[in-house]
């Protein structure tokens, strides 16, 4: 419940904010009635509305047996995990697509609860395949990065 | 007798061998990514458009293997129900209650095998429906001015709402933030930037790509470290992989009374296939009354839902390629895979392009004929597929939605974007809003702000042209009845709860 008012009360505040955002947004010349600032601004107030309600009369989310309680533990997990992604992100053009994707993989292999060994091995070699596959074989172009001194 | 010629046509194009042979490819992919936790329809489909456009198929091509993706996804999730007792997506629910018995009994082939042929005949059903109404559908909603289309969006986001039942309201909520999200960027009729934050990779709005991937990839992964219990055991998938004569033929009529009931649930906006399969089961269960065996494994109870999520996802079709108004999380996807090809849905589609809407009917049919013939040799493949654990799966699933987003535009701002979008997604799906209505309003917002704006302008700013014309005013009334729905069910659940404190 605590949870459900926190969330409407932010989601509130950036309401606000994104109309505050809009509200300069007018058409320097224009042929229309309705200007670019108009459609937002009602998406926004009737999102308000719906956030209003929800601050006062919060609904319980409804929890499926078989997803356990978040602890500090998974908490943690997950945070890692979005960092990963995070440096997946940050390395996929300066260090290329297999360099980074490996560097990511096998930590989140292992995050996932996969054993050292098999987690190099699987994770290299689905690295250079899905290259391979997406790069030379279906013409998505991918970054090579460091690697790229192999190439020519 | 136009349409039949049409229909011929559109055959004409899918049988052709290169489109047979994406068909092919769609429905073995699909399959394999609805088996694997982490990735249904939605994912699926969004993943291969940019693929299927860096590939340079021709659209017709490209959406046939969309459509057989889609197919194939959904027959990959009813392995995993069948055989694991773990639905993949929510309308396979339905499917886990009597086809996970029948596995236990050891017909796990048949019943998979049945499941694919009630598919077929409630694609088949629908399919008919379609070839006869879409077109008449089509010619009518010609007469449909920028007003009417801009009321129809207004009512396909409130029946999301009303027809989900449980939490309207997050609903509503979770459509809204879909229909804001789509006005960032510039905007096409005055060139104001909106909410980009100066940001250059912004100007073109957020990517559909980026916000599907992120909102179903990303946040499943993060959604995928909390679940402890992984590798639980398949039920062996062994004997007799077909079903014979008498099989079908017994649950022939709940076949075509769940294809018709799911063409029809299909066709309204925002029901979908999760509402239609529980309808169609819990009438067949009523039908049979206690010569059933429902729950224990009884065919009907397989065949039932099974029929009307293959109607239901052939009906949602209509709306889509008629008006250009998607009806569920795929179809929206698809709108935005024919958007990257320049096609507009609408009614104008059939009388320009009649191939592609025909071929992609034609292909429908194929598709399904193709799950069918596969089941047979391919099933021992695909459990064994269910075996992967976790922790070599994920990874692979975080790279390739990656390898999908960088396809789009080459920049690593938009690998930061679906992760933040991901996040979101994580956050929202933890407090119980659901997420493709998100989806839906995002793809529903360009159009409905641009619809109102045209209104508005024929009108010269009076606001009467919204309700004046006899069309829109129906779909005011429609619309009213559809915000009443869920406001009825809780104040009729609340006065039975007060009854039953009353009876103790």
């Amino acid at each position: 419940m605590l949870l459900q008012r926190i969330f409407a009360a932010t989601l509130l505040l950036a309401c606000a904010g994104l109309a505050l955002m809009a509200w300069p947004y007018q058409a320097a010349f224009s042929y229309e009635p309705v200007g670019p600032r108009a459609y937002p601004l009602l998406m926004l107030g009737l999102m308000s509305l719906a956030l209003i309600y929800m601050l006062f009369r919060p609904q319980p989310a409804q929890h499926k047996d078989d997803e356990p309680p978040l602890d500090r533990a998974t908490l943690i997990k997950i945070g890692l995990c979005v960092a990963l992604l995070l440096v997946f992100a940050g390395t996929f053009e300066p260090l290329g697509f297999i360099l980074s994707s490996i560097l990511i993989g096998i930590p989140m292999a292992r995050l996932y609860g996969g054993r050292w060994l098999p987690s190099v091995v699987i994770i290299t070699l689905m690295s250079v395949g899905l290259y391979l596959l997406f790069d030379k074989a279906m013409d998505v172009p991918l970054p090579l990065g460091l690697l790229d001194v192999l190439e020519n | 007798m136009d349409t039949l010629g049409y229909l011929g046509q559109g055959f004409g194009v899918a049988l052709t061998p290169y489109n047979l042979v994406t068909a092919l490819c769609g429905t073995l992919i699909g399959t394999v990514v609805g088996l694997l936790p982490g990735l249904g329809p939605i994912n699926g489909v969004a993943l291969l458009i940019p693929i299927a456009f860096a590939l340079g198929l021709p659209p017709e091509s490209a959406l046939i293997l969309l459509a057989a993706v889609y197919l194939g996804c959904e027959y990959g999730g009813r392995i995993s129900s069948i055989l694991l007792n773990i639905p993949g997506e929510a309308s396979t629910v339905m499917t886990t209650l009597d086809g996970y018995p029948m596995a236990r009994k050891g017909l796990a082939g048949v019943a998979l095998s049945l499941s694919a042929w009630s598919s077929f005949i409630g694609a088949l059903i629908a399919t008919c429906g379609m070839v006869m109404f879409a077109p008449l559908l089509a010619k009518w909603a010609i007469a449909f001015g920028p007003a009417e289309y801009f009321v129809l969006m207004v009512f396909a986001i409130v029946c999301l709402g009303g027809m989900a039942g449980d939490k309207p309201l997050k609903t509503f909520v979770a459509a809204l933030i879909g229909l804001f999200l789509s006005a960032v960027g510039i905007d096409a009729n005055s060139g104001v930037y909106r909410f980009t934050g100066d940001n250059i990779h912004l100007t073109d709005g957020i990517q559909f790509v980026v916000l599907v991937l992120g909102l179903f990839s990303i946040s499943e992964i993060l959604l995928l470290l909390e679940k402890t219990h992984h590798g639980q055991e398949a039920v062996k998938a062994s004997g007799r992989m077909m079903f014979n004569f008498k099989e079908a033929a017994s649950v022939f009529v709940v076949n075509i009374r769940c294809g018709v009931l799911g063409f029809i649930m299909g066709v309204l906006p925002g029901a979908g296939a999760t509402l239609a399969s529980a309808v169609a089961y819990m009438t067949e269960k009523r039908i049979a009354g206690a010569s059933g065996t429902f729950g224990e494994g009884d065919k009907r109870g397989l065949a039932a839902p099974e029929t009307a999520i293959g109607a239901a996802a052939c009906g949602a079709l209509v709306p889509m390629l008629t008006l250009g108004v998607p009806g569920s999380g795929t179809t929206a996807v698809m709108i935005g895979a024919l958007s990257l090809y320049n096609i507009t849905p609408g009614p104008l589609l059939f009388q320009q392009q009649p191939d592609i809407v025909w071929g992609l009917i034609a292909s429908l049919f194929i598709a399904n004929v193709m799950l069918v013939i596969l089941n047979i040799p391919m099933i021992r493949i695909f459990t064994r597929i269910l075996a992967v654990p976790n922790w070599a799966l994920v990874p692979v699933i975080a790279i390739i939605t990656a390898i999908g987003v960088y396809a789009v535009h080459a920049t690593t701002f938009d690998l930061f974007l679906m992760i933040g979008i991901g996040i979101f997604g994580y956050i929202l799906r933890k407090l119980d809003f659901p997420l493709s209505p998100v989806l839906l309003g995002f793809i529903l917002g360009g159009l409905m702000e641009q619809n109102l704006r045209r209104a508005l302008s024929i009108s010269n700013g009076a606001l009467e042209i919204l309700w004046s014309s006899p069309i829109t005013f129906g779909v005011w009334v429609l619309t009213a009845i559809m915000l009443l729905v869920p406001v009825l069910r809780i104040w009729r659940k609340r006065a039975q709860q007060r009854r039953t404190v009353a009876d103790v």
